[in-house]
């Protein structure tokens, strides 16, 4: 893929847009309990955002300059990254599952929720803990790690 | 509210299965690890659902309530006497397998992540018994197979592949349908709920729904049922995919994701879609039960299937196609008594309902062996193909012993449980005949059925097992672990057969909780939380405003 | 109106669909299954009635909301439907590298089913490196 470099302006337009779609991913992570967002579109957009950085400057600068790490002979990059990124997935399944099992241990059935309001923070003023955020946090792991997986293997291929 | 133990006892099946997924998961890097997580969550599984079975039968039907959304608005879980049946005859044979598969996949099939998949598996067929919620159903069915998918394109050779992508585009199709029917129900009834379904349609007219686009749409999502079941006319992915699946998956495939349509079929149409009524003006049956309209459907069927599966099984070349086209002929075996309920009324129902259920148990455990016997075989001697078997017999006793009882209790000899399956199977048509409802047919391909099974058992017996002993035969590797794997799966046949009554009882009350559609709905009780919602009024108001509270409440899905 | 057009849209959406599965090339069949899974979305949407208001309810606010269920419904069924076209896609490639062509009816080496689909435990060993990360990744989402 170096055969062709991308333009100056895909890459300047890649700079601009990555932190934004980032930041968009999480600000829709946070209020998907009660407003249109959640994991799982949290997920995706951050995952394009990988993407996008992956197809315009390549794995190798994603891995040298994001994740600081060292790149190993060629071929073997990526399925190192395979292997990393498995117990994001993972993780993720155990987040959101342990979210539903703390209900159970407080004596309510798997998956209840629960609204907490802290009121009186500076700066917001009113701030709004919700239980789905959990469970939201866990599909958002599942989303990123398995298609970050998916992306790794295409890419090899 | 909150919940007690007792009650929590519900969802442990399911959370057991999930927690052992995740678990198997995140130690994939130590196979040995792995490994034995798997078996203990195997176990844990079987206990889990033996604590619920004896909970359902001390106090009745539990029903559990998800996030403590009341019904109809959010999920609910029924654990009622057929559901756990069903569970009960899937952790016999979800233990044999992993027990087995712990064995049998060898470290590069682990790094497929075999052991996640397979309880994933199992957390999707724990989902598809107890939810009681249709699109819930759905999301379950998707569960159980995705990673079925995987499964059978697990060995990646060319054949493994088309199988694979035929599986695939199939369920995938099926699985459009599906929502097409589930959506369609949900605009013409108004809810999801399956309890809350009876009950509208029940009272079809009170609810301004039109009975005619329900009888429809349910004939839809019978089609994916079916397919699922893997009954004449949909059963062409059936013997491409156990081929190509791992040994221990084939017999889950065969042993317990078939019976989830089977089971399917059972809940929506014996417990929900009988409240209804066939409208006037429809060809046939008007007046009568939606359930009275369906049974020549699954008779035709069903008798397809037998003769079909019972005639190819008896000429195939290798084990594992055999036993392929058997599982045809043996889901036409329990969709039979059940096309002879959907015709009757009363006792006749529930007796047809139970040969089903009967049947379906020793198909599960005898399908389930026998593919584990295969799997072993191949394990030792490399090969499965008739041509390169023979002899087994002195080779490999207990293994050989093992495919004998397997294939006896297809056959149906006494004691095993097989044999009360079919007498079951043939006491319904015959009570049915001497009903005047149209028995014979029924009676006719039950015999014929049963006479193909008896050739096609010995045949394979004959060409692999007996006679001289063959050059691989001869070289081949005993596998001990297998070996104990599926003798103690044998004796667990035989003892289903030997102290039959329980689970004849079992399968009886499963049968009474399928056909007791007021039961089901008071037992979920869809009503109280409604009517609050609605608070009195005129219907159509009211009912509006629920839809669009219910709508809300849906988010949280 | 809306009704109609939908209505039409729906029609052509599920004979595209299907006339797509029913092709020979493999990465035909899955668009056309993935069209199929897409159409069964919007006529889920379309089943919660076309009011043509929002589906959020605001505090306090009128009754006046589009059924908001359905399309909790199509979220789920978009994510299902995603990982499920994700693996089918990984399957038609493994096709591809298994037959070496994506034409069903076209088998360039039929010997080959006999040497390699058969049970020998060499043909096993030896067998194609499995795809899998990929495939158990898909399964997830």
């Amino acid at each position: 893929m170096t055969e062709r470099e991308p333009t100056v302006i895909a890459r300047t337009i890649t700079r601009v847009v990555v932190p934004l779609i980032l930041v968009t991913a999480i600000a829709l992570l946070l209020q998907g309990h009660n407003q249109p967002g959640g994991g799982f579109i949290a997920g995706v957009l951050t995952v394009t955002a990988f993407a996008l950085t992956y197809i315009i400057y390549g794995l190798d600068y994603i891995r040298t300059e994001l994740l600081d790490q060292q790149v190993p002979a060629t071929g073997a990059v990526e399925s190192t990254l395979v292997r990393d990124l498995g117990p994001v997935f993972g993780v993720g399944l155990l987040i959101a599952a342990a979210g539903g099992l703390v209900a159970i241990g407080l004596g309510f059935p798997f998956l209840t929720q629960a609204v907490l309001f802290i009121e009186h923070v500076p700066l917001y003023e009113e701030l709004e803990l919700a239980g789905a955020l959990v469970f939201d946090l866990g599909v958002y792991l599942v989303v990123v790690g398995a298609l970050l997986t998916i992306l790794a293997v295409v890419g090899l291929e | 509210m909150t919940t007690t133990a007792a009650q929590q006892v519900v969802i442990a099946p399911m959370l057991v299965a999930l927690v052992v997924a995740i678990a198997t998961l995140l130690s994939r890097r130590s196979k040995r690890t792995q490994r034995a997580l798997s078996l203990v969550g195997g176990g844990a599984y079987a206990s889990a659902v033996v604590l619920l079975a004896r909970r359902v039968r001390a106090d009745g039907a539990a029903v559990y309530q998800l996030s403590d959304w009341p019904a109809p608005f959010g999920i609910t879980l029924v654990a009622d006497e057929l559901a756990v049946f069903m569970l009960g005859l899937t952790a016999i044979v979800a233990f044999a397998a992993v027990a087995f598969a712990v064995f049998y996949v060898d470290s590069v099939g682990q790094r497929v992540s075999f052991h996640p998949l397979y309880h994933f598996m199992l957390v999707g067929v724990t989902g598809s018994f107890l939810t009681g919620d249709i699109f819930n159903l759905f999301v379950w069915f998707e569960v159980m197979l995705m990673p079925s998918y995987v499964f059978v394109a697990f060995y990646g050779r060319r054949q493994e592949t088309m199988a694979a992508l035929r599986y695939v585009v199939l369920n995938l199709v099926g699985s459009a349908v599906m929502l097409v029917a589930i959506g369609g129900l949900y605009a013409t009834t108004g809810t999801l709920n399956m309890a809350d379904m009876a009950r509208r349609l029940a009272n079809a007219g009170a609810y301004g729904i039109d009975p005619g686009p329900v009888l429809g749409l349910a004939g839809l999502l019978f089609v994916v049922f079916a397919l699922k079941a893997g009954i004449v006319p949909f059963q062409f992915w059936v013997p491409g995919a156990y081929r190509a699946a791992p040994a221990p998956v084939a017999a889950v495939l065969a042993g317990v994701m078939k019976k989830v349509g089977i089971y399917a079929i059972i809940r929506l149409y014996f417990t929900v879609f009988a409240a209804a009524t066939v409208p006037p003006g429809a060809p046939l049956l008007t007046g009568e039960s939606f359930l009275a309209f369906f049974g020549p459907v699954l008779l035709v069927m069903a008798a397809a299937s037998i003769v079909l599966g019972g005639v190819a099984a008896v000429n195939q070349p290798d084990l594992d196609s055999v036993l392929g086209y058997s599982s045809i002929g043996q889901a036409g075996f329990i969709i039979l008594p059940l096309a002879l309920a959907a015709g009757a009324e009363g006792p006749l129902r529930v007796l047809g309902v139970t040969a089903a259920l009967v049947y379906a148990l020793n198909h599960a455990v005898a399908k389930g062996l026998l593919f584990l016997v295969s799997g072993a075989v191949y394990d030792g001697v490399g090969s499965i193909k008739f041509e390169d078997l023979g002899g087994l017999t002195g080779r490999a006793p207990f293994l050989s012993g093992a495919f004998l009882l397997g294939g006896l209790a297809l056959v149906g000899i006494p004691p095993l449980s097989g044999f009360f399956g079919k007498l079951l199977v043939f006491d319904t048509a015959g009570q049915s005949l001497t009903a005047g409802l149209g028995g014979g047919p029924a009676l006719a391909v039950a015999l014929g059925g049963a006479v193909l099974t008896i050739v096609y058992v010995s045949r394979t017996w004959n060409r692999g097992f007996w006679g001289e002993t063959s050059k691989a035969v001869d070289t081949a590797r005993n596998p001990r672990a297998l070996v104990v794997v599926v003798t103690g799966l044998a004796l667990v046949l035989v003892a289903i057969g030997v102290g039959f009554d329980p689970v004849y009882r079992a399968a009886q009350a499963g049968a009474a909780a399928a056909v007791d559609t007021g039961g089901y709905v008071d037992l979920v009780d869809p009503t109280t939380a409604s009517e609050a919602l609605a608070d009195g009024g005129n219907e159509s108001a009211g009912s509006e405003t629920a839809e669009t509270v219910r709508g809300l409440l849906g988010v949280g899905r | 109106m809306t009704q109609v057009v939908l209505a039409v849209v729906l029609g052509l959406l599920f004979a595209v669909g299907t006339f797509l599965i029913l092709r020979r090339d493999v990465v035909r069949v899955v668009w056309g299954v993935a069209i199929i899974g897409q159409a069964a979305n919007l006529y889920l949407v379309t089943m919660g009635g076309l009011s043509g208001a929002a589906p959020v309810l605001a505090h306090g606010a009128s009754a006046d909301v589009t059924d908001p269920l359905v399309q909790a419904l199509v979220l789920t069924a978009i994510v299902i439907g995603f990982g499920t076209t994700a693996f089918a896609l990984v399957l038609t490639f493994r096709v591809y590298q298994t037959r070496g062509t994506i034409d069903l009816s076209d088998d360039p080496d039929p010997e080959g089913v006999v040497a390699d689909g058969g049970a020998e435990p060499e043909g096993d060993a030896g067998g194609a490196p499995a795809p899998p990360e990929g495939a158990d990744g898909g399964d997830s989402a």
